[in-house]
């Protein structure tokens, strides 16, 4: 049989890396490929589904599959081993937005975009998950760059959990509680709106914080809101509770500055609800035509803007219909023969 | 109805006549996190600010564990008994980032003199 190992630097119960290689590993089965997942940092409650890197046994015809998405040390080291390789970029955020509250993660981020030459002339293929993405592997000195969609699983969505408790509108941010993200801003500007309107809308932003300290310090900006409309910070949640949170939702906001994809704007498609976000990185090639997208830099047009969202039924019906025609482009199906195909080539 | 193509221009008309009206009167136009972003290479003055290393244990010490409190708790105990070595550590690491900037101050100082002198040279 042969066998496909990945690799990731860390491995999550939530994060869209994680998620991915549980995707491509159930899809790889499915075609007949061995093989097993391995991270250089594994979260505990994904024991039983990642193993250590120091626990890789790959033969001369297997693969490597390296998803990458941030500085490893211990990830250099597959660079010499004999088996083909196939680098995966997700992107590494730009370090300047977690230097002041995350230095080890600022590290990691800024070695990460160093060495992704070195990965990117050792691979033997290179995939990208958006045409973003492909750009900084060209820059990183790679030639023949493919663009593999993530792996959009509609039936991972089926499964409902607990519903976001409360009355009035629902507004949903979806997103790792990370200073790119920006949920200062999201909250500005749903507070905002919420005032300025005089509406009793809920804010539940829906993400596991990249650390305790910052997820204190955005659970102090949801606190000091005051008047209209009520902020929450939900955590990570489980799939068939973000499933219940999206079937419940009337809007995702995503005020985020840097996206290597962005999984939620299918996911919101997929469910029926309108997207208002920022053109971040590679959100207009993902979301296109099918989000209201907030292309300037003043909270009080963001704010009118959820109020349009949330109060014109046309324009959110309007959304949805292009949301749901925008799926088709990344039709499970599809993206599973691409991902099969590019496997395949990397093995030759 | 408004079109998502048109949404953009009638929130921008919508929030300009809210602030003729007094409304929007407390929203700052810059985000909370605006200042702690850094875009691009950190300046002098953030590099000598991150020179000095003084790490306070409850900040940064926790565990993702599921009941992870006892171990969190035990990281600090461990910290505080090692109190007096990591303090050293702090100020060698700290004496050393100093010496460093202090030294790239005298280097840029003199690229710039010897910028400013070539240029001098060209020029007659």
């Amino acid at each position: 049989m042969t066998r496909v190992h990945q690799v990731l630097s860390s491995a999550g119960p939530y994060d869209a890396v994680s998620v991915q290689a549980r995707l491509w590993r159930e899809l790889l089965g499915r075609h007949g490929f061995g093989g097993a997942d391995h991270a250089a940092a594994i979260d505990p409650r994904v024991r039983r589904e990642f193993a250590p890197l120091e626990d890789l046994d790959a033969g001369h015809g297997d693969l490597l599959v390296i998803r990458y998405s941030a500085y490893s040390p211990r990830l250099l080291g597959l660079l010499d081993r004999p088996q083909r390789k196939l680098l995966v970029y997700h992107n590494v955020t730009p370090p300047g937005y977690f230097w002041n509250h995350h230095p080890g993660v600022a590290v990691a981020c800024a070695v990460g975009r160093a060495q992704l030459p070195l990965f990117a002339r050792a691979a033997d293929v290179c995939a990208a998950d958006s045409e973003f993405n492909a750009a900084d592997l060209r820059a990183a000195g790679a030639t023949d760059v493919r663009v593999l969609p993530i792996l959009f699983d509609p039936e991972r969505l089926a499964a409902r959990g607990s519903a976001p408790r409360g009355e009035g509108p629902l507004v949903l941010v979806v997103s790792r509680l990370a200073p790119n993200k920006r949920h200062d801003l999201a909250i500005a500007a749903f507070s905002a709106w919420a005032n300025e309107h005089g509406h009793s809308a809920r804010l539940l932003c829906v993400g596991e914080a990249v650390s305790p300290t910052y997820a204190a310090l955005v659970g102090e900006m949801a606190a000091s809101v005051n008047g209209h409309g009520s902020v929450a910070l939900a955590g990570g949640l489980s799939q068939p509770d973000l499933n219940a949170a999206y079937a419940t939702a009337d809007l995702v906001l995503s005020m985020s500055e840097h996206e290597g994809f962005s999984v939620p704007l299918l996911e919101a498609f997929h469910f029926g609800v309108p997207v208002l976000a920022r053109p971040a990185g590679a959100m207009p090639e993902v979301g296109g035509d099918a989000v209201l997208w907030d292309r300037g830099d003043d909270l009080a047009v963001t704010a009118e803007l959820i109020g349009l969202a949330l109060e014109d039924e046309q324009l959110g019906a309007r959304l949805v219909e292009r949301g749901h025609a925008r799926l088709e482009q990344f039709e499970h199906a599809r993206t599973a023969e691409r991902i099969v195909a590019t496997v395949e080539e990397a093995l030759l | 109805m408004t079109s998502p193509e048109e949404a953009e221009a009638v929130a921008a008309e919508a929030a300009r006549l809210r602030r003729a009206a007094g409304g929007y009167a407390g929203l700052d136009a810059r985000g909370a996190l605006d200042e702690s972003i850094v875009a691009g290479e950190p300046s002098r003055e953030l590099l000598s600010r991150w020179a000095v290393i003084e790490i306070e244990p409850d900040e940064v010490l926790y565990s993702t564990r599921p009941a992870g409190a006892p171990i969190t708790w035990a990281k600090r105990l461990l910290v505080r008994l090692l109190r007096q070595y990591l303090v050293e550590l702090e100020a060698r690491q700290t004496r050393f980032n100093i010496a460093l900037l202090e030294r790239l101050g005298s280097l840029e100082q003199r690229v710039e003199a010897l910028e400013r002198d070539g240029a001098g040279r060209r020029d007659t």
